[in-house]
């Protein structure tokens, strides 16, 4: 039971911040970002490049994900999705060019990294063991605990910078911030840059543990997709709440359902069907229409 | 029909069904004619997919229903022997008949929502095929015989498909007509009221409620016809591969339907169609520049959404001024 | 006179928020009645409970003594009782005349899949829609503009597109929400006239919502005011006009001028 709780929390802090990049692109501009999981991956490489290839220290990695993962998003907003969004006569048009997106990082992670599974040596030894109840390794300790720091940086920037007000002041209402004199071209870039450097830094935290690969980009998109399901797309609380639903959720079901074969994730996605048939806004969404 | 559309449509029939089989006779490309026969198929599913954007829905679940009309078909022949051409409509209706069940709760969603949903819905269908008995698993279904004749009181309508010579071109003028009949009908959906009720449903649901249309109803019998498309689709391909396996249709399939919609352009009838021949086509022909094929390919799209941010079709507009 | 519509006890609660509570009236056939009450009074909420658009927490709407509320919005307007939104609410991409046939969806006979095969019943309904079209295009004055895209329109004639596509349904009674709004003086005597006409030639029950003072006292037969979600007064104008509760109420809010 314990061990189950912690994977989860281990599980669903990586999400949340996932989901938080996500949710934070689509409540500034309302773009579904197809390229998220592509972004996550692309942040894996460059730290995997800095760690293995150049032998760099592993927090080096690390920046050096979350600077290229913001240069990266803010580059992909100003000259693609503020153009189109500009002058698409519908909003979904967005989402041919976020799905073009994807698939450009794909051919360049396949150009630049190629298809192989890459991994970054353990960076800490050893396994808790807390009376056979809990046992974790301690790098999975570790980067849990990194990445929870990170949403708590995270809110707190949202809560009390003034450009994190400004994108929250943003999210809420567009035209009234304006008028405010929020510079909407401007947070839009930054939030876009902030929810690419957030999925970078996943990557590049996990790639110490489970290694990324290719293939890893568009599974990773929908279970984002998934959670800010659940919290309700666009609401930073929702997005933490939903990562670690489903983190909870996956630990639980791979436990619980092993024995039934693979249909953990079967069973997760029939429950938020149903989930979302009784409330479609999420938990925490705000009903629209 | 006025006459100048009328023409239109026998140029296109001319130009599907004799003109194509004998370019690509003379040049001797034979590739080809898999190649259009996929663009012929995936624009039927493309065409339901348009059909649920008509209602203001963002369709990313298409190959779901093209992974279950497949199996629905493939089953059948396989374990009950049944004929493919009774098989092809039964995965329709099967298609759409669970659709109406999905439909009714998540067609109240909306927006974003109602694409994730169905985004997660194309996952949800490959894993129950993987995790269901009667769809054989990962090692999906295989060997399934070619379709048979076709005959009405003795009279051969279409021959068996192991009898014929070349068994491509059956397959290609199979598929092309299986795509007239489909535009036709969604032709015909868009220029009767049930296509101005559809607008009117994208454009304001609430005031279409007001105005006394059943607007349940009205998305749901929007979103079955296209999952009808997408099954018949998807039969097809099953039976053409003569294989089917869990990730035969997976959610990239589902993102590249809505994308040849987007691309052909979404206020048009044929945008699908023109949406689908572009980007299926684009890609295998660019199976030339190697390594470099998806870079290309992904930069292209990008690039076209840069300068057509209203789809392919939209060219049209500047010269009529009107959608 | 008889009663065409009855609202009894009527209430809507938004989780610790009443916003409608225990409102009760009758709306007589053939007259303009009005509600007024100042902004956040529950106006618009009572609107859509009316129209079913939102479920009531409890009470009831009875339209000629049956039941309409906790029906679907669409049943509701195939009774006869159809709602009216506010300028922004049209079907935007449509020309004014296609807006208007396809308003007319109630009036039709054939099935939907008749007009997929365009069966003859199908061909007659859609010529009858047209010529209904014209007629209410010719009704409202909008002769000018009727092949104009309704994104294009201003202010004014949007207010009428909307009562057009009111009109097209065919109703009992319609509800109007604010006609006059953002109206200058001028604007707001013809529409006076036009709803007037609406009631005169076309024998429709009309219900509306407005925060325009001289307006309101100029067009009803009867106003009902509302104010905190609760029923204040009910009369004719010249009684509303002396009622103390209502003046009351407005001189505590902003928008005191009552037009006297």
């Amino acid at each position: 039971m314990e061990q189950i709780i912690a994977n989860g929390l281990y599980l669903g802090a990586q999400y949340a911040l996932i989901a938080l990049g996500l949710t934070l692109i689509f409540s500034l501009m309302n773009v579904l970002n197809f390229a998220h999981g592509q972004m996550y991956v692309f942040g894996g490489f460059v730290t995997y490049t800095v760690v293995v290839q150049l032998g760099l220290p592993f927090i080096v990695g690390l920046f050096a994900s979350a600077i290229v993962l913001a240069v990266m998003g803010a580059a992909i907003e100003k000259f693609l999705f503020a153009p189109v969004v500009r002058r698409s006569k519908r909003d979904e048009s967005t989402m041919l060019l976020a799905a073009g997106v994807a698939f450009f990082l794909d051919a360049v992670i396949l150009l630049f990294f190629g298809e192989k599974q890459r991994g970054v040596p353990k960076i800490v030894n050893g396994v808790f063991n807390w009376d056979m109840r809990i046992i974790m390794p301690y790098d999975r300790i570790l980067i849990g605990v990194l990445a929870i720091l990170l949403i708590v940086a995270f809110i707190a920037f949202m809560n009390y910078s003034k450009t994190g007000r400004a994108m929250r002041a943003l999210a809420q209402d567009k035209m009234a911030a304006q008028l405010m004199g929020v510079n909407v071209a401007r947070y839009s870039m930054i939030g876009f840059a902030l929810g690419a450097m957030l999925a970078g830094l996943v990557g590049g935290l996990l790639v110490t543990i489970t290694g990324v690969n290719l293939g890893m980009g568009g599974p990773t998109s929908i279970k984002a997709f998934l959670m800010i399901m659940i919290g309700g797309a666009g609401v930073i609380s929702g997005a933490i709440a939903g990562g670690f639903i489903l983190g909870m959720m996956e630990s639980v079901g791979l436990t619980v359902l092993s024995a039934y074969g693979d249909i953990t994730y079967l069973v997760i996605f029939a429950s938020l069907m149903v989930f979302l048939a009784v409330r479609p806004q999420g938990l925490m969404g705000k009903p629209w229409g | 029909m006025d006459t100048k559309k009328l023409l239109g449509f026998a140029v296109f029939l001319l130009a599907v069904f004799v003109l194509v089989p004998l370019f690509i006779g003379a040049t001797g490309r034979v590739d080809f004619f898999y190649t259009l026969t996929s663009v012929a198929l995936l624009s039927v599913g493309a065409a339901g997919v348009w059909l649920t954007f008509y209602i203001g829905r963002i369709n990313i679940g298409q190959g779901a229903y093209a992974l279950v009309g497949g199996y629905v078909s493939a089953i059948l022949v396989t374990q009950a022997g049944v004929s493919f051409w009774l098989t092809l409509p039964l995965a329709g209706l099967f298609c759409a008949a669970i659709s109406v069940v999905i439909g009714l709760p998540i067609l109240r969603l909306r927006g974003v929502y109602f694409a994730m949903v169905t985004l997660v819905l194309t996952e949800v269908a490959r894993l129950s095929a993987l995790a269901l008995p009667v769809t054989n698993g990962a090692k999906g279904i295989t060997s399934i015989p070619l379709p048979g004749e076709l005959s009405f009181f003795g009279l051969t309508i279409i021959p068996a498909f192991g009898s014929l010579s070349n068994p491509r071109i059956g397959f290609y003028m199979m598929a092309v007509v299986l795509m007239v009949v489909t535009y036709l009908v969604l032709w015909r959906i868009v220029n009767s009221r049930l296509g101005h009720l559809c607008r009117s449903l994208q454009q304001n649901e609430e005031l279409s409620a007001s105005i006394g249309v059943n607007t349940a109803y009205l998305r749901v019998l929007a979103y079955a016809i296209s999952s009808f498309f997408g099954g018949i689709a998807g039969a097809m391909f099953a039976s053409i591969a003569q294989s089917i396996y869990p990730s035969s249709f997976v959610v990239a399939d589902s993102v590249n339907f809505m994308l040849y919609c987007f691309l052909g352009g979404l206020g048009y009838v044929f945008g699908p169609m023109l949406g689908t021949l572009l980007l299926y086509f684009g890609w295998d022909l660019l199976s030339i520049a190697k390594q470099y094929q998806l870079l290309v390919y992904s930069g292209v799209m990008i690039l076209l959404m840069l300068v057509l941010p209203n789809g392919v079709l939209s060219l049209l507009d500047k010269k009529e001024g009107r959608a | 006179m008889s009663t065409i519509l009855q609202i009894k006890n009527i209430t809507k609660r938004y989780g610790g928020l009443t916003a409608v509570n225990d409102v009760s009236f009758d709306v007589n056939k053939g007259e303009i009645l009005s509600v007024i009450g100042p902004n956040g009074a529950g106006k618009s909420t009572l609107f859509k409970l009316i129209s079913s658009f939102v479920p009531a927490t409890s009470g009831e709407v009875l339209f000629n003594g049956e039941r309409i509320s906790s029906l679907a919005p669409h049943k509701v307007a195939r009774m006869g009782v159809v709602r009216t939104f506010q300028e922004t609410t049209i079907f935007r991409s449509m020309t004014v005349r296609e807006n208007i046939i396809v308003s007319h969806h109630l009036r039709s006979r054939a099935s939907l899949f008749g007009f997929f095969l365009g069966t003859k019943q199908a061909k007659d309904d859609e010529a009858a829609f047209a010529a209904s079209a014209d007629d209410i295009v010719d009704f409202l004055g909008l002769q000018a503009i009727r092949n104009e895209l309704a994104s294009n329109l201003p202010q004014g004639h949007l207010r009428a597109l909307g009562m057009a596509i009111g009109l097209a349904t065919d109703p009992k009674v319609i509800l109007l929400d604010e006609p006059f709004a953002g109206m200058n003086h001028d604007e707001t005597m013809k529409m006076v006239g036009l709803v007037r006409r609406l009631r005169d030639e076309r024998g429709v029950t009309v219900l509306l919502v407005e925060h325009d003072m001289p307006a309101v006292m100029k067009i009803s037969d009867r106003i009902v005011c509302i104010n905190f979600g609760q029923k204040l007064a009910e009369g004719t104008p010249q009684e509303i006009r002396e009622n103390e509760k209502v003046i009351e109420a407005y001189l505590g809010s902003e928008d005191a001028a009552i037009g006297m």
